[in-house]
């Protein structure tokens, strides 16, 4: 037996290896405290509505993926990983990159709207006191009759 | 709308300095409104500006020096400045160089004019930056001239700009924190006359906190970026920066 044939082996029979119910189980209620947590805090008014279809859409896939067994271990094999954990472990890794970058773009976004706004209340604050000075000149040094 | 035009002075915590920047360039400059651009700051800066004959706008927070100058180019294009002089509010700058960088503009000869420390030939201390900063200095004068902009000292903030260059520095583009090579080459790819002009520097009265710590190295790492950036933008005519 060749060593490529016997590293096969071995990763069959990591992907053989019976899973415990407790690991499915843990998945099922990850996700459902993760959307009942989203759902609490739109409620709240803590989390707008347009940010919660990603997350619930994490929810409904880790529902997913701990109801149905075949999906996981097809992925894992598409991937070429070892064990089911690892593919739930990348692809948790690629979501949180990409939110995080995702964030990052809006982060810039709101830097230069912040920005912005801090400009233009600085300048209006500038003519408002100037026309109040204007204003107040006559009052305080009227014209001789 | 105003004829005349803007001495923009940058201020943070410069209470103890801005009184005599004031008077010396109200002296040098006396056809110029002054205004001073206060970046948030919590001492009296502000006041003493105001007793100083300045015009002061004030940010409700801290910014960053590019957020200030362009709240000046703002407001200068606001009253309709017909070009507008920047220098540093630490005194740094010679009050005396005003004229010389604005008169290429007002004879409609540039867009654009920076004060070059490194051309100074005059009477006055020569300007010595440490080996490091002499290093960058280099390093991004040959960059702009590999972009077809030749420059002696792209890190002076002693500038003019005309009319087309505040058009232009009022964009979304201009950073928040140090404006520098990156801006002067984002305005020659906007087909911006830029030059310079030798002026007169003193030495700076405390350490600035971009000369500490990381900041340099950070510095180094974002002008080379934004220089990236800026020689990717699509060149323009100066009509577009109207």
């Amino acid at each position: 037996m060749t060593d490529a044939e016997r590293l096969e082996d071995l990763r069959r029979l990591f992907l053989e290896a019976p899973e415990t119910g407790a690991t499915r189980l843990l998945a099922v209620v990850g996700a459902l405290v993760l959307a009942g947590g989203i759902l609490w805090l739109v409620r709240r008014r803590t989390l707008r509505e347009e940010y919660t279809p990603i997350w619930l859409a994490v929810a409904a896939g880790v529902l997913l993926l701990g109801l149905d067994r075949s999906l996981l271990y097809g992925l894992t094999r598409a991937l070429g990983a070892w064990s089911p954990s690892s593919t739930v472990f990348f692809l948790g890794l690629v979501f949180l990159v990409a939110i995080c970058l995702n964030y990052a773009v809006r982060l810039s976004v709101l830097t230069l709207e912040t920005k912005n706004l801090a400009q233009e209340v600085a300048l209006l604050r500038d003519a408002l006191e100037c026309r109040v000075a204007r204003d107040a000149v006559p009052a305080a040094d009227p014209e001789p009759r | 709308m105003s004829e005349r035009p803007v001495l923009l002075l940058c201020a943070y915590q410069e209470a103890t300095r801005i009184g005599d920047v004031l008077d010396a360039v109200a002296q040098a400059a006396p056809g110029y409104e002054r205004l001073v651009v206060d970046d948030g700051s919590s001492d009296a800066t502000a006041d003493v500006a105001r007793r100083h004959g300045a015009h002061v706008v004030r940010h409700p927070f801290n910014l960053g020096y590019g957020a200030a100058l362009q709240t000046g180019y703002k407001y200068a294009r606001a009253v309709g400045a017909p070009w507008l002089v920047q220098m540093d509010a630490d005194g740094q700058h010679d009050p005396s160089g005003i004229a010389s960088l604005a008169e290429p503009i007002e004879r409609g000869e540039l867009d654009l004019v920076v004060g070059s420390r490194f051309l100074f030939a005059g009477p006055g201390d020569a300007y010595a930056m440490g080996p490091v900063r002499t290093l960058g200095r280099r390093v991004f004068s040959g960059v702009s001239s590999a972009f077809g902009l030749s420059l002696t000292d792209p890190t002076s903030g002693f500038q003019a700009l005309g009319p087309h260059a505040l058009a232009l520095y009022v964009g979304d583009f201009f950073p928040c924190d140090f404006p520098d090579v990156d801006v002067l080459l984002v305005a020659h790819r906007h087909g911006l006359r830029v030059g310079e002009r030798p002026v007169h520097m003193w030495q700076s009265r405390r350490p600035s906190t971009l000369h500490s710590g990381w900041a340099p190295i950070y510095y180094v790492y974002k002008m080379s970026l934004s220089t990236w950036a800026a020689s990717r933008t699509v060149s323009g005519g100066r009509e577009g920066s109207r």
